[in-house]
């Protein structure tokens, strides 16, 4: 039978484990500011990946900062930025609202589109506030101007890969796909916004130099509801692959197009939404397959790169109900441990503190090791999950993403349409 | 021979998505500001209809279309009709409606790539070493079915005949024991269905996105003012020549200055011809 002196030592017990409790839900939250284009696959996914986050951290305790544990608090505000015809301003007014009126620690996330992201920057700098991009900015721009202005643009991180990187990846499992079906004619067609232009310019000029023979480079605005003349050119100019960055949801008309029009070349998309999406097999009845999609990172598509890859994959999916979709689904995920790691490493949410801890950060996360480079803040990359942060490649195979670069994380190889077999 | 035959295509979609506009104001003078959203709509009802009912394809189409002709019908009754004479009023209520069907679609989780319609046929033949799918040789077809079936409709029968002469006089029309207001509902609602049927016709080429409501919208009106607005007649006859125009524009100065013609086309008119190539308001020319 329990003793007054048990009961009262299970009383105080129970007491301060009520108040060590209650002292870290009522601590005041750390608010992520996070400007998404909520109604779009690279904003949804992004919250998605971040919410995920957020509440692992939270349920574990939340953040140590200084000896005092905090949670984090998510506030999203819909920049609109990847429709059509929304000006840049509004993006900028997002990121202003939630610094301004939702008091907001981080940014996290967006702008998406690299030209709101851009214009954001002198934003940032203003309130001195840190942003890590983590979906859909690709613009090689971004970090560039965090190298050439440093003090201004330091609060400026991005987590995921940019377009100079993968494009390099990209030439590289064109190498692979050049010396294993003897390909070597390549057309380029894009959409036409910051990321997508510079990336097309790139590689035209990347395979150009590496022996491919660039048949053409279309560039279509958002919004195009008929690729046929392009995909036409691609046809009459005996093309092989072609290469397509547009994150425009018309992008799946193209697919269902060079489907329709049996166009012998292998088609490769990066940023390809329309692509990346587990319902595009359902949407497009299987007119998609053999369709290449770069995701960017690990981690958006099943495979093995890390430990943490199919842990986070799976978590994902049994949260919100369907696999990680799109390009930011992972990155957004770890920006959120990487911010909490720098935080607790910082003691402080000082912003000037926290940069300094956030150019230090080596974590193992779900891509591979998350290091950034401490002049430009761009993620370091590597074909390699132990050397940085992996990207990922796949293929739509009978009705599945099947990761098929790098070879490293590879769950499968390349295949052509059975229309392009000699 | 590709830019002839993607050039009707394009043209004939684009006439597609016109028609409707142009029927609603040729008849009403109201301009339907809400005709994109009512396109979006009708292609996402009939996928509801489709996927989440199990429907049979064809009778999800004529559900859809009749849902939305009797939407057009109901927005005309009880929204535009006490706006109806003042222009820029009939603008911003139209509009405004549009803009609520189109963001509160979005706002009910109408977002995403993955809302499609199956294609008719499927498969593709080349014509003449040009391939082309048969759901777009369909569009060919349906397209130039509805102008034939509107023809006939708008000369032999009391309902069309009734449209024609509100079109042309409406106080005359009064005279001859023609209901305005009701005449001007059955315009809202027949356009409505018109753009129903562009986007059932339409939409399986790609999918059915909220944003595709802005660019009709955009595409109709453009057609219509090169046309001149009100008459349906001119705005096929606009609707081939921006559909060329564009064809012309992607293959020989890229598909990067498409979208620039149909508002360029806008442009030139409004600087040349006020009152569009087949324009009944002269007294616009006048002005001018």
């Amino acid at each position: 039978m329990m003793t007054k002196r048990n009961g009262f030592i299970l009383l105080v017990l129970v007491s301060l484990a009520f108040l060590c409790w209650s002292n870290t839900m009522a601590a005041k939250p750390i608010v992520l500011g996070c400007p998404l284009s909520t109604s779009f696959l690279y904003g949804w996914d992004a919250e998605r990946g971040i919410r995920l986050a957020v509440e692992e951290i939270n349920a574990s305790g939340g953040v140590n900062v200084g000896g005092e544990k905090r949670p984090f608090a998510v506030e999203v505000i819909d920049t609109r930025d990847l429709e059509p015809g929304v000006p840049v301003s509004e993006a900028l007014l997002a990121v202003e609202k939630l610094i301004l009126g939702k008091n907001a620690d981080f940014i996290l996330g967006g702008p998406v589109r690299s030209e709101a992201a851009l214009a954001a920057m002198s934003l940032l700098s203003k309130h001195k506030k840190i942003s890590i991009l983590s979906t859909g900015a690709l613009s090689p721009k971004y970090h560039a101007l965090v190298e050439q202005e440093y003090d201004k643009y330091k609060y400026c991180f991005r987590i995921h890969g940019e377009a100079k990187w993968l494009v390099k990846e990209i030439l590289t499992c064109l190498m692979e796909i050049k010396e294993r079906f003897v390909l070597d004619k390549l057309f380029i067609m894009v959409q036409d916004v910051a990321h997508a232009r510079a990336a097309g310019e790139i590689l035209n000029k990347l395979a150009t130099e590496k022996g491919w023979n660039v048949t053409g480079t279309e560039i279509y605005p958002t919004g195009t509801g008929d690729f046929s003349m392009g995909l036409i050119k691609a046809k009459k100019t005996e093309s092989q692959v072609i290469s397509i960055w547009m994150d425009m949801p018309e992008s799946s008309i193209l697919l269902k197009q060079w489907y329709d029009m049996q166009v012998p070349a292998l088609p490769f998309g990066s940023t390809l939404a329309a692509a990346e999406q587990p319902g595009f097999w359902d949407a497009t009845k299987g007119k998609g397959e053999y369709c290449l999609a770069n995701v960017v990172n690990a981690g958006n598509a099943p495979s093995n790169a890390t430990p943490w890859t199919m842990r986070f994959y799976e978590a994902y999916t049994k949260k919100w109900k369907i696999e990680p979709e799109g390009l930011g689904s992972s990155s957004s995920y770890m920006a959120v441990y990487v911010l909490k790691e720098a935080i607790e490493a910082a003691g402080t949410i000082d912003s000037d503190k926290v940069v300094l801890a956030l150019e230090n950060t080596d974590v193992n996360g779900v891509y591979g090791r998350i290091r950034f480079d401490k002049k430009t803040h761009q993620v370091i990359p590597s074909l390699d999950p132990k050397e940085g942060a992996v990207g990922s490649i796949f293929q739509w195979q009978a009705g599945k993403r099947v990761v098929v670069f790098p070879k490293t994380i590879a769950m499968g190889a390349i295949q052509l349409p059975p229309w392009m077999k000699k | 021979m590709d830019i002839l035959i993607y050039g009707v295509i394009n043209s004939i979609a684009l006439a597609l998505m016109a028609l409707g506009f142009a029927l609603v104001y040729g008849i009403s003078r109201v301009p339907n500001f809400a005709h994109g959203a009512l396109y979006v709509v009708s292609g996402f009802v009939t996928w509801a209809l489709l996927r989440a009912a199990g429907l049979h394809y064809f009778l999800s189409i004529c559900i859809s279309m009749s849902l939305t002709a009797i939407l057009g019908g109901l927005i005309y009754q009880f929204v535009l009709i006490r706006v109806r004479g003042m222009p820029i009023s009939e603008i911003i209520a139209s509009y405004a409606i549009g803009l609520a069907i189109l963001e509160g679609l979005r706002w009910g989780g109408f977002k995403g790539m993955t809302y499609t319609l199956p294609v008719f046929i499927d498969g593709s033949i080349s014509i003449v070493g040009t391939p082309v799918d048969f759901h777009r040789l369909l569009v060919v077809l349906a397209g130039a079915a509805v102008v034939f079936l509107l023809w006939l409709f708008t000369r032999f029968t009391r309902t069309g005949l009734a449209l024609r002469g509100m079109a042309q006089d409406e106080r005359a029309a009064l005279m001859l024991g023609i209901d305005s207001d009701f005449m001007a509902v059955v315009a809202m609602a027949l356009g409505s269905m018109l753009a129903a049927l562009a986007a059932v016709i339409l939409l399986p080429l790609g999918n059915i996105v909220v944003e595709a409501g802005y660019n009709v919208l955009i595409l109709a009106i453009s057609v219509c003012i090169v046309g001149g607005l009100g008459s349906w007649m001119g705005a096929v006859l606009a609707a081939f020549l921006i559909g060329f125009a564009q064809i012309i524009t992607v293959v020989y100065l890229g598909p990067h200055f498409q979208m620039v013609v149909a508002l360029l086309a806008i442009i030139i008119t409004l600087i040349i011809k006020p009152s569009g190539l087949f324009g009944r308001q002269k007294e616009l020319e006048e002005r001018v």
